[in-house]
């Protein structure tokens, strides 16, 4: 990701010394910057890439009911029930209230299904039975062989309104959070760290951050940052494999009946539905593959929920990487490894005292996550006061006057009520205007098309950018505008946000590229290329042999 | 989408899932009609496979403020259901199937309008408004009433209405002793020498004279007619969203038609609009698509489909007189959604004389119900302009169209009348029998 | 059931061009087309061919040829006669075309600020084959808010000198928003509603005032006039001619992201010369299966409500477009199936469909995908292909064909000229003419 033109200045001041700082933007990180702020902490955040572009970003949209968990992981399932009520009460903007089922499939053993409801039940998790010809009524697409089904309080959640919430939660009261700001080093001084050395990506410039205490929420990467401090932490990275699907064939989240494995989950998040998930240990965060024998793979056991999920448009397939944690510090099988979350205290461990580090967890838990790690920052910091999290509402990014679950129809909705029609729809896909793009660049510039993305949807839809791109990078030319007289740093700003959009929604194609979805990519690039002459805007060093 | 429906090989056809298809390549909103004309209708991408992402799976109302909300979106209201978007995707996406079920997602739960409920009940307005022809023709043509009409109930008071003709269809057949019956209620002549005539509510109430032509082209062909008991085919009961009425409507027709349908008849019909409905929106819009309905589908033929397939048989009788006349065609949308072609022209071919013309134009605006209403007459209107013009221009007294309701919309803006194709047929068979003698061959008697 | 002498199997430009030249040689028929085609996205320029070092598209076709499997190996020379004849037939139907093979290379700007070599464009396009002046600017004009054009993106790109690559560019760049009579008020907008509104006399004369004197508001001296592809759509020479005129500089038409304005103006010229002669068009008719003895094609099938159309050929002409027209999907096994015949395809492996740096043209190579034929255009199997073609009477055409990397050669266009005028050639010479005209009706059969 490169940013062309004059990027602003960063607005970080070094002269502040902040109580805390939480290294990484994940939902973890800005839980945690809220949960900081609240107890009167001057915390600022840092992420080298922008907000929730970790696993955050890249996990399964699911906010949990416990269900998965309730046959062998008891603890674990009470906390995402528990969690799962809290985060309906305090971020409603941010979930859909799709509800879940367990069904049981031909495949699926009757035993798990016996089990089911009372497990639940020693989990306090919500469970019951229901009558599965309602059940197929409703969801036209699942496999009518299904035998039983069980209705849990599962739901979707959307990370990034979540995560721009806590951190505006944050922000009212003093604290800050900085996108594109790169740890790349510690100052230490004994058994503290001084400083956190951070380098904002945009511009290439070096600060120093002083705070009183240092906090790693930096999921996968956790054991990088603990090694720039010089604290001894080995992950044991957990990549999943999800597949994106154009339509909802389902309104409400469908697990099967049995003991959790590969794709045995379809989500309906926003506009799309998600099949999910594999578990492949990878040793770098950064590096890994999707392959189509994981995508084969997938489909294959969603094919025992949704009979025909092969004839569905598949948009893309996209992976993230579990913040798993091995205690044994030796490279052990994914699946093996604890997925409850562990707070690590560097004081005890590696002789650090101002620093800690929160591993493990999942989506569901973050505030908890949270609030276990800011209890042992404050600690430590010596500030006594309790955690607010749970009580007090997140405030909704969108500014909604009344907050309630997110509806799906509600874009649409809202669109129509303006006056609705196509003149101000930049990707019409996903329903996003031109004032929702200009607002989101006032507000994040100097950005992505990347970071747009993520707090629009734009590009997410059908044509995966291939109409959107262009429309987003007329608009960032109006914007950078604004911002600069020169023609030719405009048109720069432009182009690069073209080229790092196509290419980054491209990653998601070559995997599921096949059938509708590869017509979709042909002719996308057919007139991107071809009509419309985008190789002489975006440069390639690998020039194809037919140009030469 | 049905249980049944999505587990069978054919489930990928179905509407829902058609969505899936599309490229958002922009070419239904290039041919869309009422797009065209309309600032307030997004077009067929916008309004189907797009807005279809945004629409739950199920119709499940969500309580908004206290106010339960069945769908987000209002504007694919506007879409006539011409399926021409349908026609012209290149991906197979069902488009205009999409808007029609989201229409009638809009009005599930409530209750309809007086009007569109008023305007669906095509039998009983017929039914009631044939004894009393010349008052009801009155009244529905006179200005004062008229505009009465439109404040009250929202129909446009210069909207084309057709005019009633006495006695209806079925009783005048039943009364020279045609056949009327259920199958099986009285002896049949067999498949090959009988067909099952779909009249429709048309034909049977206000133009008779086309069920007069079409019988006597069959007979000319050696096809008995048997007109069983039938309802209207349902379709602007479907238009305007009341799928529970258009359900009633096609079991009753499919449970007398289905026996015919077993036993090898041919179900022929003059109105495109009925014979696509029995085709195939009883399966697309309804979900009705049980073997019986499935039966009827397949032996449902368009009228002019039907003679061109005994054409290419050899078993046509083309004996035609002579009928001099340059003659403008309009093909009706719901011809095109039949995907058979324009049979109407080539059977035109053959009547030496007959200069017919394709207007080659898109949509004449009426849409069946949609042009009638207020809110939507000037853009029907609008949709057609092209079309009249042309057809005035031609300098030809008359136009030809296979639908009923278009021939009324163009009758009306031209000032002109507007038949449908068999009954050119018919004249130019009488024309040869006024001759005494036929100039070409007569292939169907034979048989 | 009705019968055609040749039915043609896809509405883009190959298929067009191949059913207008066989009507116009008296045969019978029939375009059936699933939906309208590919044309519909075009932007304008008619691509023969390019490469960085050829001097002219002829020289890039010759080029090109020399490759093994590609189709200017065996179509080459039918380029420059195909290309003649479309020339003649466009300016009879009122969109004349300007460019030749050999005459060299133009810039030409497009909708989102890129360049690109063109060498036979639409007259609408005809200024971007001229060199520019020394001190001639291009003024980029648009309408406010029209979210398929943005002058001030597309001026900032164009005002770089590498966007140009080596070709010759204006002295300056500069960009004027426009507001259009009514359209800001409009809550659907798109490059069709704007060409209609020019299709209007009275609407077009109020709109170029507006950008005449937007443009004469950027300074004196020589300028060219870049507008986005929306000057009209069935009435376009006359707008294009008033643009001129009114703006007293030439004007060139940016092509945008479909729909292709100027695309659809050659569909719907083509369609009209198509039925002039004879010669039906079908929409929403896909193929569902063929009747075939032995080698020959006898009828094809397509969907229709509740039955199939059957139409009786006496030949087949395969113009469906490759993957982006759906004449070939990929599955994912793997197989690139051919949708119509199921005709063996020759293909990358589903690990090449799309590799390498999305940023590259080069990166699908599935695009290439396609059937080999004989010298007739007739199908044959791509492991076999000295065993004669699998059918007489199909011949293939257009995108469809094997071996062409069109994206970055440049050559989609030459090659559906080409094969359009050499498989109606060979059809012509093998089937007996007919009148087009509607004729009476046979004896019995």
């Amino acid at each position: 990701m490169t940013f062309a033109g004059t990027a602003a200045a960063s607005t970080l001041d070094p002269t502040v010394v902040w109580d805390a700082l939480v290294i990484g933007g994940g939902a973890t990180g800005a839980g945690l910057l809220r949960d900081l702020a609240r107890r009167g902490m001057r915390t600022l955040l840092v992420d080298r890439s922008d907000l929730g572009t970790g696993t955050s970003g890249r996990y399964h949209g699911l906010l949990h009911s416990g269900g998965r968990y309730v046959a062998r992981d008891q603890s674990a399932a009470r906390e995402c029930i528990v969690e799962n009520r809290i985060v309906r009460r305090i971020a409603p903007f941010a979930v859909e209230d799709t509800g879940g089922y367990f069904v049981t499939t031909p495949d699926d053993p009757d035993d798990y299904a016996d089990a089911f409801p009372g497990l639940c039940a020693a989990s306090d998790v919500d469970c019951q039975e229901v009558d599965v010809a309602e059940v197929l009524r409703r969801n036209p697409t699942l496999n009518p062989r299904i035998r039983r089904a069980f209705a849990v309080p599962d739901a979707a959640v959307e990370p990034w309104a979540l995560i721009e919430g806590n951190v505006a939660d944050a922000a009212a009261l003093g604290s800050a959070a900085l996108p594109y700001h790169k740890v790349v080093g510690f100052d230490r001084s004994g058994e503290r760290l001084l400083a956190a050395k951070v380098v904002d990506v945009r511009s290439g410039t070096e600060y120093r951050v002083m705070a009183g205490q240092m906090v790693s929420a930096a999921g996968a990467w956790g054991g990088q940052i603990a090694a720039m401090a010089g604290a001894k932490l080995t992950m044991a990275p957990g990549k999943g494999t999800m597949l994106v699907f154009n339509q909802r064939m389902t309104d409400a989240v469908i697990n099967r009946c049995h003991k959790p494995g590969d794709g045995d989950i379809m989500v309906p998040v926003g506009t799309v539905a998600i099949l999910g998930t594999t578990d492949i240990h990878v040793a770098d965060p950064d590096d890994w593959q999707i392959t189509r024998s994981e995508v084969d793979e997938l489909l294959d056991e969603g094919e025992k929920l949704f009979p025909h999920l092969r004839r569905m448009r598949l948009l893309r397939a996209y992976g993230g990487v579990r913040p798993l944690y091995d205690p044994n510090e030796a490279g052990t099988e994914s699946r093996e490894v604890t997925r409850a979350h562990v707070v690590l205290d560097h004081a005890a461990r590696d002789g650090i005292s101002n620093f800690t580090s929160i591993v493990g967890g999942k989506l569901t838990t973050f505030r908890l996550m949270a609030q276990d790690t800011a209890d042992v920052v404050a600690r430590k910091a010596g500030v006594t006061a309790r955690a607010t999290t749970a009580q007090e509402p997140v405030p909704d990014p969108h500014g909604g006057a009344k907050a309630r679950y997110h509806w799906l129809g509600g874009r649409l909705a809202a669109h129509e009520a303006e006056g609705g029609g196509d003149a101000g729809l930049l990707c019409e896909c996903e329903l996003v205007t031109r004032s929702m793009l200009e607002e989101v660049l006032e507000r994040r510039w100097p950005c992505s098309l990347d970071d747009v993305r993520r707090l629009t949807r734009l590009g997410m839809g059908p044509c995966q950018g291939g109409f959107c791109t262009f429309r987003a990078a007329g608009a960032v030319a109006d914007h950078a505008a604004l911002v600069t007289n020169d023609p030719v740093a405009i048109g720069d700003m432009a182009e690069q946000a073209m080229a790092d959009f196509i290419r980054e929604r491209q990653r998601g194609t070559q995997p599921i590229a096949h059938g509708r979805q590869l017509q979709e990519a042909v002719v996308t690039a057919g007139f991107q290329w071809g009509t419309l002459g985008l190789d002489s805007l975006v440069g390639t060093d690998a020039r194809s042999d037919a140009q030469r | 989408m049905t249980i049944a429906s999505v587990v069978e090989e054919a489930a990928h056809e179905a509407v829902g899932l058609s969505s899936d298809e599309c490229l958002k390549c922009n070419i239904c909103n290039e041919v869309c009609p009422v797009a065209r004309v309309d600032d307030r209708f997004p077009g067929p991408k916008y309004v189907g496979p797009q807005a279809q992402r945004f629409r739950l799976a199920a119709p499940v109302p969500i309580n908004l403020d206290g106010k339960p909300v069945l769908t987000p979106d209002r504007t694919v209201d506007w879409c006539s259901g011409c399926g021409w978007c349908t026609t012209a995707c290149p991906a197979g996406v069902k488009i205009a199937e999409v808007n029609s079920r989201a229409r009638a997602s809009i009005r599930a739960g409530h209750r309809p309008r007086l009007r569109d409920w008023l305007i669906s009940q095509t039998d009983l307005i017929g039914r009631f408004g044939a004894p009393f022809t010349p008052l009801a023709n009155w009244t529905l043509h006179n200005r004062l009433f008229r505009a009465l009409i439109e404040l009250v109930l929202g129909i446009h008071r210069k909207a084309p209405l057709p005019l009633y003709a006495g006695r209806s269809f079925r009783s005048r057949f039943k009364r020279r002793g045609g056949l009327v019956g259920r199958a099986g209620e009285a002896a049949l002549p067999p498949p090959d020498r009988a067909v099952v005539y779909f009249h429709g509510c048309a034909a049977n109430y206000y133009e008779q004279h086309v069920a007069d032509a079409a019988i006597a082209v069959l007979e000319r062909n050696g096809f008995q007619v048997i007109a069983p008991p039938q309802e209207c085919c349902g379709l602007p009961m479907i238009s305007n969203g009341l799928y529970q009425g258009a359900r009633t409507k096609a079991r009753r027709n499919i449970d007398v038609l289905a026996e015919y349908a077993r036993l090898g008849y041919r179900i022929v019909g003059t109105s495109t609009s009925c014979t696509h409905t029995l085709k195939a929106e009883y399966a697309e819009m309804l979900d009705v698509d049980d073997a019986d309905a499935r039966a009827v589908s397949q032996a449902t033929w368009d009228i002019c489909e039907f003679l061109l397939d005994l054409h290419e048989q050899g078993r046509l009788d083309t004996g035609f007189g002579r009928v001099d006349q340059d003659l403008p065609y309009h093909a009706p949308c719901q011809l095109r959604s039949h995907g058979i072609g324009l049979p109407a022209l080539d059977l035109f071919a053959l009547v030496p004389g007959l200069r017919a013309v394709d207007m080659d134009h898109d949509c004449c605006g009426i849409a069946g119900t949609y042009g009638l209403k207020k809110e939507k007459y000037d853009t029907a209107m609008r949709v057609g302009d092209d079309l009249f013009r042309r057809i005035e221009a031609s300098g030809a007294p008359e136009s030809a169209c296979d639908s009923e309701t278009c021939r009324w919309q163009i009758a009306t803006a031209t000032g002109r009348p507007s038949k449908h194709p068999v009954e050119y047929l018919a004249a130019a068979y009488a024309a040869a029998d006024a001759v005494g003698g036929a100039a070409g061959t007569s292939a169907g008697a034979a048989h | 059931m009705p019968s055609a002498d040749v039915a043609v199997i896809g509405a883009g430009l190959a298929g067009l061009l191949t059913a207008v030249r066989l009507a116009e040689d008296g045969a019978r028929v029939v375009v059936l087309s699933e939906g309208n085609g590919t044309l519909h996205w075009a932007g304008g320029p008619i691509d023969l061919g390019f490469a960085p070092r050829a001097s002219d598209a002829a020289d890039a076709v010759r080029g090109l040829a020399r490759r093994r499997g590609h189709p200017y190996a065996l179509l080459g020379v039918d380029v420059a006669p195909a290309l003649d004849w479309f020339l003649q037939l466009t300016t009879d139907l009122g969109l004349p075309h300007a460019g030749s093979l050999d005459g060299g290379f133009g810039p030409l700007p497009t909708g989102i600020g890129g360049v690109r070599p063109v060498s036979v464009v639409p007259a609408a396009q005809a200024a971007a084959l001229e060199p520019w002046a020394p001190g001639e600017r291009l003024v980029i004009a648009g309408q406010a808010g029209f979210k398929d054009f943005w002058p001030r993106a597309v001026a900032s790109s164009l005002a770089r000198p590498e966007v140009w690559g080596g070709f010759s560019r204006p002295a300056r760049v500069t960009a004027v928003t426009v507001e259009w009579p009514g359209l800001h008020e409009r809550r659907n907008l798109n490059a069709l509603r704007i060409a209609e509104a020019f299709d209007n006399p009275d609407w077009r004369t109020a709109a170029l005032d507006i950008t005449a004197r937007a443009v004469a508001s950027t300074g004196p001296g020589p300028v060219r006039v870049g507008l986005p592809a929306v000057l009209g759509l069935r009435d376009h020479p006359r707008a294009l001619d008033a643009a001129e005129e009114r703006l007293g500089a030439p004007v060139m038409e940016f092509p945008l992201v479909p729909p292709g304005i100027p695309g659809i103006r050659l569909h719907d010229v083509l369609r009209a010369k198509l039925r002039a002669r004879g010669g039906r068009l079908l929409l929403g008719e896909r193929v569902a299966r063929v009747e075939t003895t032995r080698r020959k094609v006898t009828a094809v099938a397509t969907t229709a409500a509740t039955r199939e159309l059957v139409t009786h050929v006496g030949a087949l002409v395969l113009a469906t477009g490759g993957i982006a027209g759906s004449g070939l999907i990929g599955e994912p096994s793997g197989v690139i199936r051919e949708t119509v015949l199921g005709l063996p395809v020759e293909g990358p492996p589903i690990e090449s469909w799309l590799s390498g740096d999305p940023l590259d043209p080069g990166s699908l190579p599935i695009a290439a995908a396609g059937l080999r034929t004989d010298d007739t255009l007739r199908p044959v199997d791509p492991g076999r292909p000295t065993d004669g073609p699998l059918f007489d009477n199909v011949r293939v055409v257009g995108a469809l064909l094997a071996g062409q990397q069109w994206m970055v050669e440049r050559c989609g266009d030459g090659v559906s000229l080409a094969s359009a005028w050499r498989a109606a050639a060979s059809l012509s010479g093998a089937a007996p003419k007919r009148r087009a005209t509607p004729r009476r009706a046979e004896a019995v059969r």
